[in-house]
This record gives structure tokens, C-alpha cells and sequence, in this order.
């Protein structure tokens, strides 16, 4: 396998579909080798790999600028490498191609949403661009899902940041994804809104989905992840099995790693 | 339907929804258009210009700055929550997204540039006759040419820094060609040349619009890729 691509080449990675090894029978879903994003002199992400088999929930921690969401803009094929490969279910990420998003679900901070549309638009529209046939069926149990049936109406601006946000989640993973990337997902949210995503992303680990997410919650890291990633300066500096540690006891660990002393 | 064209045709939805919501981009234009009128109007003198010789060079020049106010801020409706992001996302081919937009920009620009002759019509006092088909059709035609550029390169200038500044300096070149058929068979027809006379300078603007948008559906995936 080929790891290197050069800016301005087609793909996101070099094209290769020979499929991934399993782990314990499960399909190796999403690959990431050396993965590199540069921004002029800054390194953003720095020679990144990662193996992740269904059902799969990775929480990668990391101070600001230590490049988790370049990583999650390359995983979600929405960002260039510099250098490296990205792969779902064995097909390499292309600009030039459009079925592999189907496979991919992403929750960032920015919702990717109309203001000006309604709840229903907004979830008909992407329906729409992903070509899903029995959309009339599936968004009133995804609004229900998320606790908006009621606003399906309403136009997203006149929505709480919290509503927003859940919004943005039954968004995600309105096409079913394979993989699902969450950028911060609890920023700003109330404790009501959190437990309504928290369901949802625990039903996430259903054990067919793969889901990354980047946070600084480390309650919220802790409690859905499988395995645990801390990134510092572009690279995972740390990375195993989340065993059970305690919150005190990883917040400390997560210091020293941070800080050089791991 | 199949899901190419579903796709295009759902952006072209939200893209006039969102227009027909907000009315920021047609009230623009359309004020704009109205209040160069009123200024041209007064800025010509009558006794020594005949109205029909200037109307069209003036018509075509409250197009091009009342277009660039309203279709160079077509990504700012992407913009605002990384919607773009979200598209790009999706399996939608990005050629689909560029004759999208274009599209939609179309509509809105084509609506304008009606109101424009309407405007310059009644301020001039020009009487069109059997070409006021003509020269609607010629309008349409330019404004073609002219979103498919803007859209091309407003997603090159939104996000930069000097977008607004940075957008009229590189589209503004490659309309030379526009100007000079658009104006020059507008002004015939409004002086109740021929079509005849006109014909070819209608075909290389058809050419010129044509190549805008094949050159856009190409080229844009290269400027919205990260």
C-alpha cells in the first residue's frame, strides 16, 4: 500500500479497495495511515494512523490546536491531506467519486443547517442529496428520535442551540452512516439537551456503527467510548483500551500525557 | 426523476426558498437597479445624447454592480451555520452544485434584469416594440454567462478576507467579452434594428454563456475542495 499523496491529486488518499483485515470477525471499517494535514508551516496533524472495526466508539481528548478536528475533517472526507490515506470499508476517500459519503455521518459544532428552512426542510433537503427513497417515512421517526416532532414546523433560527444541536445529530445520521464523526458534540448544551444526545449516541453503540468523537467533556468521552485517544501537537501522544478508568484518575493521566510526563 | 437531477433540483428549492424568506440579495438588487436609474436618468443630457444611443451600455453596467451585490453573496447562504460543509459532504456531485447554483442565482438575476429594462424603459422613454422579445432574450442569455462566472468565482472569494473586494477584480476581465456583444446588439435592437443584424453577436453570447457554465461545472470542484 501506498501511503503518500501529493497535493492537488484527485483523491483524498491513493485509490486502493483491497479489503481490510477482520478483528475478532469484525470488518475493519475505517483506516486512516499517516494521515497529515499541514497549514502552510503548521502541521495540524502529524503522520496520524488508525484501525477502527465495527462498533468501534473512539473519544479522542486533546487541548485546543492539538488538531482533532483537521483529523475529523480528513476522516469525513471534507478536508484534504496533506499526506495519507483514509478508507471506509476498504474504499478510498475521492473528491471524484460520491457514494462513499454515504458511509459517513458527521456532527460538528456548526450544524450545517438553514436557518431559514424548517426543522422538515432541512432534514428533507439532505435526504434529498443523499437520494434516500423512503424519506416520508423516516423523518417524522427521526424528528420524534430527537425530540422535534413537535417543531417540525418551526424554521431552525427560532430554535434553541440545544434543539440545534439535536437537529444536527438526526442530520448526521439521517442516511444511517456507517461511521459517525462528532466534533464537540455537547458544547453549549444544557443538561436536558445532553441527555437527549447521550441516548442517542449510546444507541450509536449498537455494535454495526464506528463512531469518533473529539471533546474536551471527559465525562461524556469517558462514558460512551471503547477506546480512548489523547492528541497533542498533531499526533496521538497516548492511545488504549477504555478500561474503566475513573474521571480522576484519566484527568490526571490526560495531564501527563499533555505535558510530556507519559 | 433520477438522483442527479434531484439533487440539483432541490438545491435550486433551497436556494429560492431561503431567497423568497429572506428577500436579502433580490431587495438589494432590485434597489440598486431602481436607484441607478433614477441617477442615469438624471445624468444624461437629452439635448445632446439620444437616450436609445446609451441606454443599453447602462443597462448592462446596472446589471453587471446590481449582480455582483446579490449573486457574489450566494455562499453566504452556505456560510452561515458550515452548511456548504454539510453539502459537500453529501454524495451530490460538486458540478451539480455549481449548475445549482447557477441556476438559482439565474432566476433571481433574470428577474432583476427585468426590472432593470423595465426602469431604464420608463426613464429613457424607449420604446422596444417587436424587439422587446429580442431583448429580453438577450438579457437572459448575458445573465447567464454573468452568474455562471460570478458563482464560479464567488466561491473562490467567499471566506477570503477581501472577498467582496477580491470578487469584482476577478470577474470583471472575463466580461469583456459580454459587454461588448450584450451591449452592442442591445443597442441595435433598442434603435429597432433587425434581429437579422443581430443575430450572430446573439450566438456568441449564447458561445460565451455556454462556456461560463461548462468552465464553472468543471472548474468548481477544484474551488471548494479543501
Amino acid at each position: 500500500m501506498t501511503d503518500g499523496v501529493s497535493p492537488g491529486a484527485d483523491t483524498l488518499g491513493v485509490k486502493d479497495v483491497a479489503r481490510g483485515s477482520a478483528d475478532n470477525g469484525r470488518e475493519i471499517v475505517l483506516e486512516a495511515n499517516g494521515l497529515r494535514r499541514e497549514y502552510g508551516p503548521v502541521v495540524a496533524v502529524d503522520g496520524v494512523d488508525l484501525t477502527m472495526v465495527e462498533g468501534e466508539f473512539l473519544t479522542v481528548f486533546g487541548p485546543n490546536g492539538a488538531g482533532k478536528s483537521s483529523l475529523l475533517g480528513m476522516l469525513g472526507g471534507g478536508m484534504r491531506p496533506t499526506a495519507g490515506t483514509v478508507r471506509v470499508r476498504g474504499q478510498a476517500l475521492s473528491f471524484s467519486e460520491h457514494d462513499w459519503q454515504h458511509r459517513i455521518g458527521m456532527l460538528s459544532h456548526r450544524g450545517f443547517l438553514y436557518g431559514r428552512l424548517t426543522v422538515e426542510e432541512n432534514l428533507r433537503f439532505y435526504g434529498t442529496l443523499f437520494g434516500l427513497q423512503d424519506l416520508e417515512e423516516r423523518l417524522p421517526a427521526r424528528l420524534a428520535r430527537v425530540g422535534l416532532a413537535e417543531r417540525a414546523r418551526f424554521e431552525v433560527r427560532q430554535l434553541s442551540h440545544g434543539m440545534r444541536q439535536r437537529l444536527s445529530l438526526a442530520r448526521a445520521l439521517l442516511h444511517d452512516p456507517d461511521v459517525v464523526l462528532l466534533d464537540e458534540p455537547y458544547t453549549g448544551l444544557d443538561p436536558s439537551a445532553a441527555g437527549v444526545l447521550r441516548s442517542v449516541l449510546g444507541e450509536l453503540r449498537d455494535g454495526r456503527r464506528t463512531v469518533v468523537m473529539v471533546t474536551h467533556n471527559l465525562r461524556e468521552g469517558l462514558a460512551m467510548a471503547t477506546r480512548l485517544a489523547v492528541q497533542v501537537s498533531g499526533r496521538f501522544a497516548w492511545e488504549g483500551p477504555n478500561d474503566g478508568l475513573g474521571r480522576e484518575d484519566f484527568e490526571r493521566h490526560y495531564h501527563d500525557v499533555v505535558e510530556g510526563r507519559v | 426523476m433520477n438522483t442527479y437531477l434531484r439533487q440539483v433540483w432541490v438545491i435550486v428549492w433551497k436556494d429560492l426558498v431561503l431567497e423568497m424568506r429572506s428577500r436579502e440579495r433580490i431587495a438589494s438588487m432590485g434597489a440598486f437597479a431602481v436607484l441607478a436609474g433614477v441617477l442615469f436618468n438624471f445624468s444624461i443630457d437629452t439635448t445632446s445624447t439620444r437616450p436609445q444611443d446609451v441606454a443599453a451600455g447602462l443597462i448592462w453596467m446596472t446589471l453587471i454592480f446590481g449582480g455582483l451585490l446579490g449573486v457574489g453573496r450566494t455562499f453566504h447562504l452556505e456560510a452561515q451555520d458550515g452548511a456548504l460543509q454539510g453539502v459537500l459532504m453529501s454524495p451530490t456531485p460538486k458540478d451539480a452544485l455549481f449548475l445549482a447554483k447557477t441556476a438559482a442565482n439565474f432566476v433571481l438575476l433574470y428577474v432583476v434584469s427585468l426590472l432593470v429594462l423595465g426602469v431604464f424603459g420608463l426613464f429613457f422613454g424607449l420604446d422596444l416594440g417587436p424587439n422587446l422579445g429580442w431583448v429580453v432574450l438577450v438579457l437572459g442569455v448575458g445573465a447567464l454567462g454573468f452568474v455562471a462566472l460570478v458563482t464560479l468565482f464567488a466561491a473562490v472569494s467567499t471566506g477570503t478576507n477581501m472577498g467582496e473586494t477580491l470578487l469584482p477584480v476577478l470577474v470583471f476581465p472575463l466580461l469583456v467579452p459580454m459587454v461588448i456583444y450584450g451591449v452592442g446588439t442591445t443597442t441595435r435592437l433598442i434603435n429597432g434594428r433587425p434581429f437579422d443584424e443581430v443575430e450572430g453577436n446573439v450566438r456568441m453570447l449564447g458561445a460565451f454563456a455556454l462556456a461560463a457554465v461548462a468552465a464553472g461545472a468543471v472548474l468548481f470542484r477544484y474551488v471548494v475542495e479543501d
